[in-house]
């Protein structure tokens, strides 16, 4: 026997199905012999649970849609089942859901649709060119309060991804996947996580590039009512509809944005970033949101069985 | 002996089923059973067979009844599990069949395999089978968008038959094939009613004529009828009216039909 041994990162990339295919063949004739590696390779592929399933679906559903193809993902599945070897132990029988990531991956795909995608990405880029645009421009101290104002609508981008990817009117497949197993509750908490996945780095990112200004919430205060905000609109949605649910709080938001700002000149940004700053700062509007995520996601429990039929028009 | 045990085992049995939309009432205290074969649904536009299907396929939940599929109660909201687990022995062609324009054919019919929970080591090849089946071979690559109507109705029969299905649930799958591909259907749909149950609803008498070995017609959600192929072909050769229709199955249809709207008339 050698002393190579199979390390946890070339045994995570075998798992997930990313290892290079004669690395693959290697690790594959090592752990025929090697009993501590074999170990370490089912622990990697059974860590391929659910939480991981969702991170890939993110990677592929992003990777998918920039490169306009689906060239990566399938041949990874067609070369997927040739690779398992025969004596792998019957112990291990997950790697064989490693092929079948790959339609996982694009059970996220219309979660990630074009226009909610490109929406994500102009506030974001909106944000930072707002910020530096107006110091460079002017060379004012700042023009406008950029970083308030992406918290503003930071919270409520994932719902329009959730309110475009589930649904009868917002999903083609929606009635055929009613009629399977993965139907209803499970395929929407798979997309919601996808949203989430590409939403919140996005927009983190974004947040933190931004100059902070005076006295404002920090860059990632979004977070927390982000979450709770969408948990609301499950939970709504089990009673109307998804996208009904997803609209509803979002205009909800709007509102109390809006409102205690009404008495200032039109929509001024400034009143408007001042007066919804509160919803933000503190630990304790922090620790209201996250009361708030928990309630809604108890309710969804709750409800979740509503999901198993249409949604009634 | 045992062929005869499978044969005569009711895989649908449906009690008191009642379907409301809002005020207006889809089905109406409908009791049904099938078994395995080919059942033909038929009815005018309207008479309850979408509803009927879509209770069978387990998408809408029924206001009133039982719905017995494949040995198990799945109507109630609280039979979630054995739900889920006719569910993986289902195949379903909805009346409005969607898809992913950009998914190939190959890749969409493995989505609905993976919906259905199939392992994944048979998942390639029932897809590559399924699709030979509708004679979609030559185009298992392609984007499904590029395809004809009648190609994409085939590709919606092909992910409704990919897990080898024991209740197969069709809602007018007829529409938009041309009837070279609707006389390959019919072959398909006998073959599949070997060994599954398989309900086809339409509003193509014909269809029903060539494919299915029962009838069951539905109006304005009741049973108005219910027999085998011949026996309501039968009906519509013993003297009847030629202005029925223009062969003894639809003179045979429209003869019942207006029998059950007598029949409740009369009431």
């Amino acid at each position: 026997m050698t002393d190579w041994h199979v390390g946890e990162e070339p045994a995570r990339r075998y798992a997930s199905g990313t290892a290079a295919e004669t690395d693959a063949w290697s690790l594959e004739k090592h752990i025929e012999v090697c009993g501590g590696c074999a170990a370490r390779v089912s622990a990697a592929v059974r860590g391929q649970g659910a939480a991981a399933a969702v991170v890939d679906d993110v990677r592929a559903a992003v990777l998918a849609a920039a490169a306009g193809g689906t060239e990566p993902v399938r041949s990874a599945a067609v070369r997927g089942p040739t690779r398992v070897p025969a004596s792998v132990p019957p112990s291990a029988p997950r790697h064989h859901r490693v092929p079948l990531l790959s339609p996982v991956l694009r059970a996220a795909g219309p979660a990630l649709r074009g226009p909610w995608l490109v929406a994500v990405l102009l506030v974001a880029a909106a944000a930072v060119a707002l910020a530096y645009g107006a110091r460079n421009g002017t060379g004012a101290e700042a023009g406008l309060p950029a970083r308030p104002l992406l918290l503003l609508i930071a919270p409520v981008l994932p719902l329009a991804g959730v309110g475009v990817s589930y649904g009868r009117r917002a999903d083609p497949v929606y009635e055929l996947a009613a009629s399977t197993p993965s139907g209803g509750l499970r395929l929407l908490l798979i997309r919601t996580g996808a949203v989430l996945g590409v939403s919140v780095p996005l927009l983190t990112a974004a947040g933190a590039v931004l100059p902070a200004s005076a006295g404002a919430p920090g860059a990632v205060a979004w977070l927390v009512p982000a979450v709770a905000m969408t948990l609301a609109a499950l939970a709504l949605g089990s009673y109307t509809g998804c996208r009904t649910g997803a609209s509803s709080v979002t205009a909800a938001w709007a509102l109390a944005v809006v409102v205690p700002s009404a008495g200032a000149p039109a929509l001024d940004p400034d009143a408007l970033a001042d007066g919804a700053a509160r919803y933000f700062a503190g630990p304790f509007a922090q620790s209201g949101w996250a009361a708030g995520a928990l309630l809604c996601a108890a309710l969804l429990t709750v409800r979740r069985r509503s999901f198993d039929h249409l949604e009634k028009l | 002996m045992s062929t005869v045990t499978v044969r005569n085992a009711r895989t649908v049995r449906v009690s008191g089923l009642t379907v409301r939309h809002r005020r207006r009432t889809a089905l109406d205290a409908v009791d049904l059973d099938f078994a395995p074969g080919v059942h033909g649904l038929l009815g005018p536009n309207g008479a309850g067979k979408t509803s009927l299907i879509r209770v069978l396929a387990t998408v809408a939940a029924p206001s009133g009844g039982r719905v017995e599929l494949l040995g198990s109660e799945v109507g109630a909201v609280t039979d979630h599990r054995s739900r889920s687990a006719v569910r993986r022995r289902l195949g379903y062609l909805p009346q409005e069949f969607g898809y992913y324009p950009g998914f190939t054919v190959r890749e969409f019919v493995s989505y609905v395999a993976w919906l259905k929970e199939m392992p994944a080591a048979q998942v390639p090849e029932a897809v590559e089978r399924a699709v030979a089946r509708v004679g979609l071979a030559d185009r298992i690559d392609a984007k499904v968008k590029t395809l004809s109507g009648g190609m994409v109705r085939r590709v919606g029969i092909a992910q409704a038959i990919v897990n080898d299905p024991d209740l197969l649930l069709l809602d007018e799958p007829t529409a938009g094939l041309d009837p070279e591909q609707r006389v390959e259907f019919r072959a398909l749909l006998r073959e599949l009613g070997e060994t599954s149950t398989v309900i086809v609803s339409t509003h193509l008498v014909e269809d029903v004529a060539a494919a299915c070995t029962e009838v069951t017609l539905v109006e304005a959600g009741r049973i108005a009828y219910r027999g085998t192929t011949a026996e309501l072909t039968a009906i519509g050769s013993n003297g009847a009216d030629d202005s029925l229709g223009d062969n003894s199955i639809e003179r045979g249809y429209t003869a019942a039909l207006r029998a059950h709207r007598t029949a409740v008339a009369g009431r």
